[in-house]
Order: structure tokens, then C-alpha cells, then sequence
């Protein structure tokens, strides 16, 4: 490289070492991976030094915003940018995932449908379905929306990029509903598919609960709240009646198909529990304290994560000609949370709640 | 069988919006961040893109276009390509890459901030997309401009630019943080999307990928060109929010699309014109930027303003006068402010780089042509260093970049002015009259200190050039330096060139 420095002349200090990568590594042996390259310290309002998240007036309301919800959260890290996604997605190995899993989910469905399969399933579950199935369309809007949020307020770009795909999962999982609800309604219009959802979600006793988890969680503005909420409680919670368990009376009751749709968007469900996961154990490895505010939000939402799980677990028992247990539905849900959290060294706190 | 088409279902998809029983509507969506203002909360239904997408189509198309990039991208690393570059254009990408990666992340976060707070669940869903497809691009280039760090460490910047306090930073991020992450999502849609992606990204990610491809550059074409590909799909969530603004709340609109139109035009001065007019070696350019701005800026502009009801903007005299002058002015500011940038500006005027942009630019060498004179003839005498900055240059305290505009006066001279503003015992300078009377219309939320004010306030220790530039994040092997160790200049040795009189005490 040529260097025509106008000061050249003078004694130049010794030239720094060649770079490897971003600088903003600092001295590292190991070479960074593709996905640390590409997901390392993107987002510039955590920039060090800066006096506020936003160029501009400090008391804008986007300057306000961000420090209350973000930068002064009770959750807290030495350094955020040390968290690394146990699966490293970057945007093209998330396509590349997805792309093979939407192949194989359209051939299950293109072989179902030539199979005439939801005409050979009984009225009883067809009606299960229009109660316990496609009205989750709503409470997975919902989630997205809470997990863009997330993504949006998240303290690093390690965070927000894990986020964001987790958004783009939920959005997956409407969208196969909803085509699933309009496969259901040309075979048996008069169940109220793609009609009737918004009313069993709005009016039916048995939803009204898991209604109000995620309307409470659209407004837990602090990014520590959002993720405790929706993706340490909420979601494993809830994921396993509507993943799990509806799966399993899925196939008890004639409908492989859901049985093995259900069985692939738990992928989706189990990755996101290894990043939140991997998020509450570096939290917690990075300071103490941290146990005892992720243990005070869990067992804030962890009595609205089961008061959902109860309502869905009727759903489970009285609707389908082979149910389950409404109260050993709830029982395992519950279970699934309380182990998940346990793992995490979160235990305590919800034995607590 | 076949599956169902997409038409059949996707309704379904963007049917989620439900009446909140447990929580208020405002909590969920608050003016701050919802921006609904004078729109009514119903008239969100009718929201809706003209261009659909769903997920497993969007991953389909997505995977072929990583495969492809990154195929190339592999199959060029052979080559010796790099090496074979004009520093010139070596510089055109370095200032894209630290210029843009950064911003692509932003657009990311807005878009997150639309898929949270907007008012239609269809352009929730779209704006999922919008985030997954920013969030390639941010990655993409940094993959990128990440494989030439060992080459040359200016590239580190590709990363590193936006979190430091270089004052091209800072104009930057000043326009991104007011256009993307920090406004309510209308807004939002109406900055980002609407004016700045629908309208300039062309310019950006067109032009360079047509001058890269002259300047031999296939594997910076074949990133851009791919990136532009995804543009038309997330743009389009500006139409049908301006569409339900323009109904209800005109005035907001207008100032709305004035105000990021004027921006907007002020980064791409800075960040594409030099680019167009100076880096490309001369005989790779295709148009100039004023071309370029014409046919695809301008044009299309003008038409969406009229497809929407709005009128020209006011400013809109001083916008097409500075055409002719913003972005060269500001090619002049990074040249002699080199060292305090990540890229080696090439100068671009040599006696056949003149001669074109005499053509493009008739006007050129009434302001121009003697500054550059001035530089030559010092670069000729072998004084370099009286072509270096001493001070800070006096930036616009909206736009943060240079107050180095010329305007022609009523008595026949070419003038820089500063658009001084007095406000609560405070003079604050602009660079232009538009500049200025943005800031008044918001100057509660944009009151914001430039370099030159932090410097006076004693926040940039030692208060000189090295401390300055330590200040700004920039380390000796980064700082810029001419692109071609001056060899411009020798042509204005030509005995038929024009001495200036202006010769700073050859040393």
C-alpha cells in the first residue's frame, strides 16, 4: 500500500500489526465465525461513549424511550455483546433452514390434500379445530409482534438479530395456519373457519386468559420484561398445549396432519427456547443480581402463563372425541416451564410463584 | 393437487387485529411511537401493499439470491480483481461499506418498530419482511467489505464508522437516527420507505452498481445489484401509509416528505455524488450525478408528489440550484479534510476529468476551477501540508455536514454563506436556507451539538488536530489520504493553465 502521508517524514510510530477482522474484536487469537462477523456491534445507539442512544435532543420521545426501557432496565450485563446465538443464524443459513423446511412442509401438505384427508377427519375434530387450532392465529400475531419488539429495543445485536428471526418464526406459523384454516374451511364451510376465530378469541371463557397474557405482554415496554414474558414464560408454556400436546390429540384423533405440521414448527419453538436460554444464563453469568429480576418477572407472568395453559386445557378435554386430561394438560405445561427455567438456574424462582 | 394459490389464504394471514379487552388500544399503541395522529384508528383497515409475499415464497426467493451472491462472491476470490482496482474506486467502496452496512442495521431496527407498532396487521406482516430483508443487507455488506480488512485497514470502517464521532458519522447518523429509529412508525414509513428507499436508494445502489461494473468491479455489482433486488418489496409499505396521511392529515404529509426529501438529498451529495463525478475514473462514468438525479431522482419524484395531491417543496429553487454545487463542494471538503475520513478521496481533477465535468456542470470552473488551482499549484511547489486542514470546517447545525455552498451573488460573485439563525442568545449556522428552516420548524427535538460546538464546549481534548482527530476514532494507518498520491496535479503545471496568484509560502 502506498503511503504518501505528508508527515511521513517524521518518525512513524511502529506500524500496528495487520488486521485480521474488525478491529472492534479487539485482540483475539481465534478468528471470528461468519456469524460473529456479520452480527457483531450493528447496532449504533449502544455505542460506547455516546451521551444518548439518538444523534439529536436527548429528551426526544425516541431518545426516552430507548434509555428508560433499555438502558436503564433492571436487567443488566457488563457487556451485552459477549451473547452469542447457540444456533449462530445469520440471515442466509436462517433461509437456507426454512427454504428446506417450508419444501417439506408443502409436500406433507400437498400429499394430505391429495389424500382428501380433512374430509375424511370427523365433524367432532373439524370443530376442534375451529375452537382449540386456528384461533391461535391471534395470540401468535400477538407474540410476533412482542418478539419485534425485542428485537427493536434489544442491548445487542446479537439479541436483536435472534429476535427478529424469532419474529420471522411466528409469522411462519400464521401464515401455516392460516392456510391450514382455509384448506379446513373449503372442506366443511359451515364450522366457521376463517370466520369465526376472531370471536372464539375475543368471547370464548377458555381463551380469555391467554388473551390477556398477550395483551399484557404487548405493554411490558422494558426489553428485560418482553423477553422474560413472552419467551421464558409465556411461550414455553403455551407451546407445549398448542405445539405438544395438541400434536398428540392430533394423532389420537385421526389428524396425522397436524400431528406432523405441529411437529415441525416445534423446531422453530425449541430454537428460540436455545437462544433465550443461552440469553438468561449469560445474564446470569454476568451479574449476580440478575436472579433475583428474572425471578421476580417470572413469577409475575408465570401465574398468567398458567392461567392460559388452564383455560387451553378444557379446550384439550371436552372438545375432541379422545381428549385429555384438562388438568394433566395444564399440569405438563406447567411442568415443561418450570423445567425449561430450572435449567436455566431459574428454579427457585419459580417454585416461589 | 397442488397446493392452494397464495390469493386463496393470505387474507387470513393479515386478519390478527382483535380488540384489546385486558389492556388500553393507546397503551399498546401510543401516539410516540404509533404516530396515528389525525388518522382515524378504523381507517387502518383499508391499509394495504399492492406487491404480496408470503413466508415460504420469501425463503424460497431469498436462499436463491444468498446462493447466488455469495456464489460469485466465492468464485471472484480467486481472482486477483482487487488488486487490479483504481484506488480511486477502491474508495467509492470503502465509503460505501462504512456509509451503508450501519444504515442497513437501522433500517432493520425501524422496520422492527413498524412490525411492532403499526396500526394494519398487513403491514405488520410486511414489515417482518422488511426487517429480515434489511438485516441480509446489513450482513451482506459487512461480509463484504469484512474480506478486504487484511488488505487494507480503511476497510475496518466498514464496521467501526458509525460508532465513532467522525463528523461524517455523525451527519449520518443524525439523518438515520431522525429518519428510521427514532420516530413513530408513520413517520417512519413516510422517511424511510416512502422518500428515502422509493426515492433515492437507486441513486446509491443503481448508479454505483452500473460504475462499479465499468470500473471492473464485479463482485461490489453483484452485492448491490443483489440488494437492490429486495427494495421494491419493502419500499412499498410508504405507499399505503402516505395514501391514508394524504387523506387525513395532508399538512403532516408534506412537511413530512419535504423534510427527508432535503435530507436525503444532502447524504446522497455527500455519500454518491463525489463517487460519480470524482472517484470513477473518468472514462468508466456512465452519467453525472446531476444526470443521474434527473432521470431517476427528480422525475420520479415529481410524479409521486402529483400522484399523491402534494405540491413541490418549497425549497425547491435552492434544491435544483444545488445540483450544480452540493456535492461538489462537498467532494472539495472531504479532499482537504482527508485525513479525518476512512477513504482515500481521489482528487478527479486532472485536465481531462475538468474537461468532463465542465461539460456536465458548465459552472464548474467558476467556483471550482481556482480552488483547485490554488491546491495544485502547492501540491506542484512541494507543500502538501498547506493543503491540509488547520481548523475544523463549520458544519450546518441541522445536517452536520460543511457550510461550504457557494451561491451567486446579485453583484456577480460566487459567495459561501453560513445562513446564520439567533435563537434563545444562540447563533446557530446552516449550510443552506432549507437546512435552516428545518431546524426552526423542529428545533425542540433536533437541537443538537455539531463537532465545531462540541470543540468550543471543551469536550475534544487537547483542543488541536491530533486531538480532534483521536477524537473521531481515527488512527494514523486509517486517515485518507489523495487517492493517487496527487499525480493530478501535475496537470496543472501545463503552462496553459491558469496560475492562481494564491500560492501558500512554498517551503
Amino acid at each position: 500500500m502506498t503511503d504518501t502521508h505528508a508527515n511521513d517524514a517524521a518518525p512513524s510510530a511502529p506500524r500496528k500489526p495487520r488486521l485480521r477482522t474488525w478491529s472492534a474484536f479487539g485482540d483475539i487469537r481465534k478468528r471470528p465465525s461468519e456469524y460473529e462477523i456479520v452480527t457483531h456491534g450493528t447496532n449504533w445507539t449502544l455505542r460506547e461513549g455516546r451521551k444518548s442512544p439518538l444523534e439529536g435532543n436527548p429528551s426526544s420521545p425516541g431518545n426516552l424511550w430507548i434509555s428508560t426501557y433499555r438502558d436503564r432496565s433492571p436487567l443488566q450485563a457488563e457487556d451485552w455483546h459477549g451473547f452469542r446465538d447457540p444456533d449462530s443464524h445469520t440471515y442466509r443459513s436462517y433461509v437456507m433452514l426454512q427454504d428446506e423446511q417450508e419444501t417439506r412442509v408443502n409436500g406433507l401438505l400437498e400429499q394430505y390434500a391429495a389424500a382428501g384427508a380433512d374430509a375424511a377427519l370427523s365433524p367432532r375434530w373439524r370443530r376442534t379445530l375451529s375452537q382449540a387450532y386456528t384461533p391461535v392465529r391471534y395470540l401468535l400475531h400477538g407474540s410476533q409482534q412482542v418478539e419485534a419488539y425485542l428485537g427493536y429495543i434489544a442491548p445487542s445485536s446479537y439479541i436483536t438479530n435472534a429476535a427478529a428471526l424469532s419474529a420471522a418464526d411466528l409469522l411462519r406459523r400464521v401464515t401455516q395456519i392460516s392456510y391450514r384454516t382455509r384448506e379446513l374451511q373449503l372442506t366443511d364451510p359451515d364450522q366457521g373457519f376463517a370466520t369465526g376465530e376472531r370471536r372464539v378469541w375475543e368471547e370464548s371463557a377458555a381463551w380469555q386468559p391467554a388473551r390477556k397474557a398477550i395483551e399484557l405482554a404487548l405493554i411490558a415496554y422494558d426489553w428485560g420484561e418482553a423477553f422474560t414474558a413472552l419467551n421464558l414464560v409465556l411461550l414455553p408454556t403455551l407451546d407445549d398445549v398448542l405445539l405438544r400436546q395438541f400434536g398428540e390429540l392430533a394423532r389420537d384423533n385421526g389428524d396425522e396432519l397436524t400431528w406432523l405440521l405441529t411437529a415441525y414448527l416445534r423446531k422453530d419453538a425449541e430454537r428460540r427456547a436455545r437462544w433465550s436460554g443461552a440469553l438468561a444464563r449469560y445474564a446470569l453469568a454476568q451479574r449476580p443480581e440478575n436472579a433475583e429480576v428474572l425471578g421476580k418477572w417470572v413469577r409475575k407472568w408465570s401465574p398468567r402463563a398458567d392461567a392460559a395453559a388452564d383455560g387451553l386445557s378444557t379446550l384439550l378435554e371436552t372438545l375432541p372425541e379422545h381428549g385429555r386430561e384438562a388438568a394433566s394438560v395444564a399440569a405438563e405445561a406447567r411442568e415443561a416451564r418450570v423445567s425449561f427455567l430450572g435449567d436455566l438456574g431459574l428454579g427457585t424462582a419459580v417454585s416461589a410463584g | 393437487m397442488t397446493l392452494l394459490k397464495r390469493e386463496e389464504w393470505q387474507g387470513i394471514v393479515r386478519d390478527v387485529d382483535w380488540t384489546f379487552g385486558y389492556v388500553d388500544d393507546d397503551a399498546v399503541y401510543p401516539d410516540w411511537q404509533s404516530g396515528t395522529g389525525k388518522i382515524p384508528r378504523e381507517a387502518w383497515s383499508k391499509w394495504e401493499e399492492s406487491y404480496k409475499v408470503s413466508y415460504p415464497d420469501y425463503v424460497a426467493t431469498q436462499r436463491e439470491k444468498e446462493s447466488s451472491a455469495y456464489a460469485v462472491k466465492a468464485a471472484l476470490q480467486r481472482s486477483r480483481t482487487f488488486e487490479t482496482l483504481d484506488e480511486g474506486w477502491k474508495s467509492a467502496t470503502k465509503m460505501h461499506f462504512g456509509g451503508v452496512s450501519l444504515v442497513e442495521y437501522a433500517g432493520l431496527l425501524g422496520e422492527l418498530k413498524m412490525a411492532r407498532f403499526g396500526l394494519s396487521p398487513a403491514w405488520r406482516n410486511m414489515a417482518v419482511f422488511g426487517a429480515l430483508d434489511e438485516m441480509r443487507h446489513a450482513q451482506i455488506t459487512l461480509f463484504f467489505g469484512h474480506e478486504f480488512v487484511a488488505k487494507d485497514p480503511q476497510y475496518d470502517w466498514s464496521q467501526k464508522a458509525f460508532h465513532t464521532n467522525d463528523w461524517a458519522s455523525i451527519s449520518l447518523r443524525t439523518l438515520f437516527d431522525g429518519m428510521v429509529i427514532g420516530p413513530d412508525v408513520v413517520d417512519l414509513a413516510i422517511q424511510l420507505p416512502m422518500t428515502f428507499e422509493t426515492g433515492f436508494t437507486n441513486l446509491q445502489f443503481v448508479a454505483l452498481s452500473s460504475d462499479a461494473l465499468e470500473a471492473g468491479d464485479i463482485n461490489f455489482a453483484n452485492m448491490i445489484s443483489s440488494i437492490q433486488t429486495d427494495e421494491a418489496r419493502h419500499a412499498q409499505q410508504g405507499g399505503p401509509t402516505l395514501e391514508l396521511l394524504v387523506e387525513h392529515d395532508p399538512v403532516r404529509a408534506q412537511w413530512t416528505i419535504d423534510k427527508y426529501f432535503w435530507f436525503s438529498a444532502r447524504a446522497f451529495a455527500a455519500l454518491t455524488g463525489p463517487v460519480m463525478d470524482y472517484y470513477t475514473p473518468v472514462e468508466h462514468r456512465r452519467q453525472s450525478y446531476r444526470e443521474f438525479m434527473e432521470e431517476w431522482i427528480i422525475d420520479q419524484f415529481v410524479r409521486t408528489l402529483q400522484d399523491y395531491g402534494l405540491r413541490r417543496p418549497w425549497y425547491w429553487d435552492e434544491f435544483m440550484q444545488g445540483l450544480d454545487t452540493w456535492h461538489h463542494s462537498l467532494h472539495l471538503g472531504f479532499w482537504n479534510y482527508r485525513p479525518t475520513i476512512w477513504w482515500k478521496p481521489a482528487g478527479g481533477v486532472d485536465a481531462e476529468s475538468r474537461e468532463w465535468l465542465r461539460e456536465k456542470y458548465p459552472d464548474w470552473d467558476k467556483f471550482y476551477l481556482d480552488k483547485w488551482t490554488v491546491i495544485a499549484e502547492n501540491i506542484n511547489a512541494g507543500n502538501i501540508e498547506a493543503t491540509l486542514p488547520e481548523t475544523l470546517p463549520w458544519l450546518c447545525s441541522m445536517c452536520h455536514l460543511p457550510n461550504i455552498n457557494p451561491v451567486y451573488g446579485r453583484d456577480g460573485k460566487w459567495k459561501t454563506r453560513n445562513y446564520p439563525l439567533k435563537h434563545n442568545g444562540t447563533t446557530y449556522y446552516f449550510c443552506t436556507k432549507g437546512c435552516r428552516q428545518i431546524w426552526w420548524e423542529d428545533r425542540d427535538a433536533v437541537n443538537h451539538a455539531t463537532v465545531v460546538d462540541r470543540f468550543l464546549a471543551g469536550e475534544i481534548q487537547p483542543m488541536d488536530l491530533p486531538g480532534v482527530l483521536g477524537w473521531m476514532g481515527l488512527t494514523p494507518e486509517v486517515m485518507g489520504d489523495d487517492a493517487h498520491g496527487y499525480a493530478w496535479a501535475k496537470s496543472f503545471a501545463d503552462p496553459r493553465a491558469t496560475g492562481s496568484g494564491l500560492l501558500v509560502g512554498a517551503r
